[in-house]
């Protein structure tokens, strides 16, 4: 695939990542800063989302409005987000524009107003949308299952609780903001079409100056993990589970993408096949492999009314053991096939492109070019396969769910 | 781009637009057919059939379906609306023949009896799924209220009564008289093999037989209810606000898209400001929906129980304001270019283009390249946008409100 790749470092700790692609007219570019959710103060979960919706209102010269009318004008399709780690400014836009998009952005991540009075309407909408997640089961139990499941504060709900939210102030967050909003650490990343000896004389130019203090540390705690259930008279049963997996950079991390394939990739997977095609107990059912640095897992889920939910966590888990027992024929062949043709498929947006490339240098460090993943893929073994069991065999569950009827989820235990 | 067509003796149309450079390639069996097609008795029959297309033929099971579309690493599923139903495939370049032989020969379905009832099972989970999904179910009741007798007020998935109730030769008989060759069209995008494809095409369908798919109709007359319907489950109000727009094939289709963008986009327009902005709703939308001689703008609010009434209020206000004045210039430009950056970042995927091409074709059997699209996008003028919000009377709307409050 055609495709370049740059890393450029600046002096104050900032990285500039490329991913250049032929044929495209579009650039996606991604600020990455180190003010995630697993860094909010302990006494105010929810701070980061918070920051993210204040940053926008109002930076540099611009008010609120005028910010935003800016980056509409310019066709910017702008998101902000909080992960685990990174508090996330985003936009995609056609690449004669990226100049005065990373204008914008440059003064949100350095210069944000942050004043008074724009602070409570951005608080009250990280509460509405905390408050919206008792209508959304699904997304609670896998929130839920997330904060389970990684190592404490790993995989905290970005949507911070209640009282988190109500301790914070503007002065507060401000101070969180100085802490966390910081060059060092931070990554801004671009993919599609530019220049990138262009790109590195505008980062330098728009954010060289910026100074701030050492990317803040994490301490974490073991994991809370467990099984929980909610009750709530909901349609369906919510079942959610993850069980241990190799992070990225892992000797076992490769097989066990096959795995995941073999899995839940597709509609011939083990657990599409068995839950719904054979047994018609599900609409969804699905398993995707998912991590933080350091730390991953095998999330699995799925949905199903109350008569059916025993039935359906019963078969779901027996498919995640009946995995120790080998691959089936074919199973290796089609899972490398899929895993590959993905990359392509989705390698042709540049979206996708530029959180692959914050991805990478998170958890890696480096940049993957996508001959190398697909090498790696091709390269998988059934001996891989089977030491990547071995080593990583589905136990040690951590569970969420939420419905009108518990189950009995004595399966779950080693 | 390169566009290409051509017509089986059958009556199946196949449209093409090549894009050399893509790395993958999109197929599509457009089928025109959905709930407004379906009589009341079998409501939800074209979106389980759907679902029946994917369990074997006369020479595939169930499982080699899944597995021959896996074996390829495809890319691939279907979807129902209430005027379509689209089977597609997105592969790469060295799988075009195997995509098209797999779709072409799942659109001649055993349907099973046996599959037919496990099946049954999956579509009352998918009904029961979105029992859950309080914006779904306000977008669902008030598609119904709006519509009426029309036949588009039917749910695309059925109600777990119909779908219960729905016999196997109900399900043959809707599939002989709407999978006709004539009302399907094969769309393909990205990094196509043409002559071979209309090949292709040609050896997998040339012998499918003909009937005339006719659909009704019927003069659209809003409802203009305003309902609000409890229900104590939920947390927080949401209300779906409903009006006329322009249809599919109306050369106000542009205008209309700019209508809903300045009013009501995520960023930037009246509704967020006047709403979410200052937190009184935690979502305002406004979303433009063209169908086949008809069309509906779409508002859709989250909120406070406690300040629904003063959210739908603003809500309102806006519309009043906004048809009275039209968009400001600002407005107008930012608008069309946000749509306009949308689509060419859509249009650098095969499956971004592949709807985009195959709705053209088959509400307007025309082929538009994305640089006219955007000509076109951009010809609109203030005047255009007021045009339609003033033709389609924009503060007549039909409501439907779901959650704790009984009464606004």
């Amino acid at each position: 695939m055609a495709e370049e790749l740059f890393v450029h470092q600046l002096d104050n700790g900032l990285t500039l990542l490329g991913d250049r692609m032929a044929h495209v007219v579009s650039t996606a570019v991604n600020v990455a800063l180190p003010a995630g959710a697993s860094l909010d103060p302990q006494a105010r979960p929810g701070a980061a989302t918070v920051l993210s919706e204040w940053l926008f209102r109002g930076a540099g010269d611009r008010d609120s409005r005028q910010l935003n009318d800016a980056l509409d004008a310019l066709g910017c399709h702008f998101d902000q987000g909080v992960r685990s780690h990174f508090l996330q400014i985003s936009g995609s836009q056609v690449h004669q524009n990226l100049l005065a998009v990373l204008e914008i952005f440059a003064d949100v991540a350095q210069r944000p107003r942050l004043a008074e009075e724009t602070f409570e309407p951005s608080r009250d909408l990280a509460r509405q949308d905390l408050e919206g997640l008792d209508d959304e089961p699904s997304r609670k139990v896998n929130i839920d299952l997330r904060e389970r499941f990684y190592p404490w504060p790993l995989g905290i709900s970005p949507l911070g609780t209640l009282e988190g939210l109500a301790e914070l102030s503007p002065d507060a967050l401000r101070a969180h903001a100085g802490r966390t909003l910081t060059p060092h650490g931070g990554i801004l990343a671009v993919a599609g079409r530019f220049e990138f000896d262009e790109v590195c004389d505008w980062a330098e130019r728009l954010f060289g100056a910026w100074q701030g203090p050492p990317a803040p540390a994490i301490e974490t705690a073991p994991a809370q993990g467990g099984i929980h259930f909610q009750q709530r008279p909901t349609a369906q049963v919510q079942i959610a589970l993850a069980c241990p997996a190799p992070p990225t950079g892992d000797e076992h991390y490769y097989p066990f993408r096959v795995l995941e394939m073999i899995l839940g990739g597709g509609m011939s997977c083990r657990l599409f096949t068995e839950v719904r095609e054979k047994r018609g107990l599900v609409y969804a059912v699905g398993a995707r492999y998912q991590g933080v640095r350091g730390h991953a897992g095998l999330f699995v889920y799925a949905g199903t009314t109350p008569e059916k939910a025993q039935q359906t966590l019963d078969v779901t888990v027996n498919e995640l053991r009946r995995l120790g027992e080998g691959l089936e024929a074919g199973e290796l062949e089609r899972a490398k096939i899929q895993l590959k043709s993905a990359l392509i498929m989705q390698g042709e947006s540049t979206g996708a492109r530029v959180g692959g490339l914050v991805n990478d240098w998170y958890l890696l460090g480096r940049l993957r070019p996508l001959h190398e993943i697909a090498a790696a893929v091709d390269a998988v073994s059934a001996d891989d396969v089977a030491a990547c069991l071995a080593a990583w065999p589905a136990r040690q569950f951590t569970a969420s769910l939420l419905g009108p009827v518990e189950l009995n989820t004595t399966g779950l235990s080693d | 781009m390169d566009f290409k067509h051509t017509q089986l003796d059958n009556g199946l149309t196949i449209v093409a637009e090549h894009a050399p450079a893509a790395e993958s390639l999109a197929v599509g069996f457009f089928v025109r057919t959905g709930a407004r097609d379906e009589t009341p008795e079998v409501n939800g029959v074209s979106h389980f059939l759907e679902h029946m297309v994917f369990k074997g033929t006369a020479r595939r099971s169930p499982l080699d379906v899944n597995r021959e579309f896996d074996d390829m690493g495809a890319n691939y599923n279907a979807f129902t609306s209430e005027e379509n139903t689209v089977y597609y495939a997105q592969v790469l370049p060295e799988f075009q023949a195997r995509a098209v032989d797999l779709l072409a020969d799942i659109l001649r379905p055993a349907l099973r009896e046996e599959d037919f009832t496990t099946e049954k099972n999956v579509i009352l989970e998918e009904i029961a799924l979105y029992e859950d999904r309080p914006h779904f179910k306000v977008f669902e009741r008030l598609m119904a209220e709006f519509f009426g007798p029309h036949p588009l007020s039917q749910p695309v998935l059925g109600t777990a009564q119909t779908i219960s109730a729905l016999r196997r030769g109900q399900m043959l008989d809707y599939f002989r008289q709407r999978y006709s060759p004539t009302n399907i069209t094969v769309v393909a995008v990205g990094n196509i093999a043409w002559e071979a494809l209309a090949e292709q095409v040609s050896q997998a369908c040339a012998h499918w037989e003909p009937v005339q798919a006719h659909r009704l109709m019927p003069a659209v007359e809003p409802a203009g209810t305003q309902r609000w319907v409890r229900d104590a489950k939920l947390n927080r109000q949401h209300i779906g606000l409903m009006g006329l727009a322009p249809s599919a094939q109306s050369p106000q289709r542009y205008a209309a898209q700019v209508l809903a963008t300045v009013l009501g986009d995520s960023t930037g327009s009246r509704l967020y400001y006047a709403l979410v902005e200052p937190a009184i709703a935690e979502e305002a939308s406004v979303s433009y929906d063209s169908m086949d001689g008809t069309g509906g703008l779409l508002t859709f609010l989250i909120s406070d129980p406690a300040r629904a009434n003063e959210a739908l209020a603003i809500a309102r206000r806006e519309f009043a304001t906004f048809l009275t004045q039209g968009p400001t210039e600002a407005e107008l430009t930012a608008a069309k270019n946000k749509i306009a950056s949308a689509s060419v970042l859509r249009g650098e995927l095969p499956m971004g283009r592949l709807p985009a091409v195959g709705m053209d074709w088959v509400y307007r059997r025309s082929y538009t390249p994305l640089a006219e699209q955007i000509d076109e996008l951009m010809a609109v003028t203030a005047e255009d946008v007021l045009a339609v919000a003033r033709d389609y009377r924009l503060t007549d709307t039909t409501l439907l409100a779901l959650g704790p409050n009984d009464k606004p």
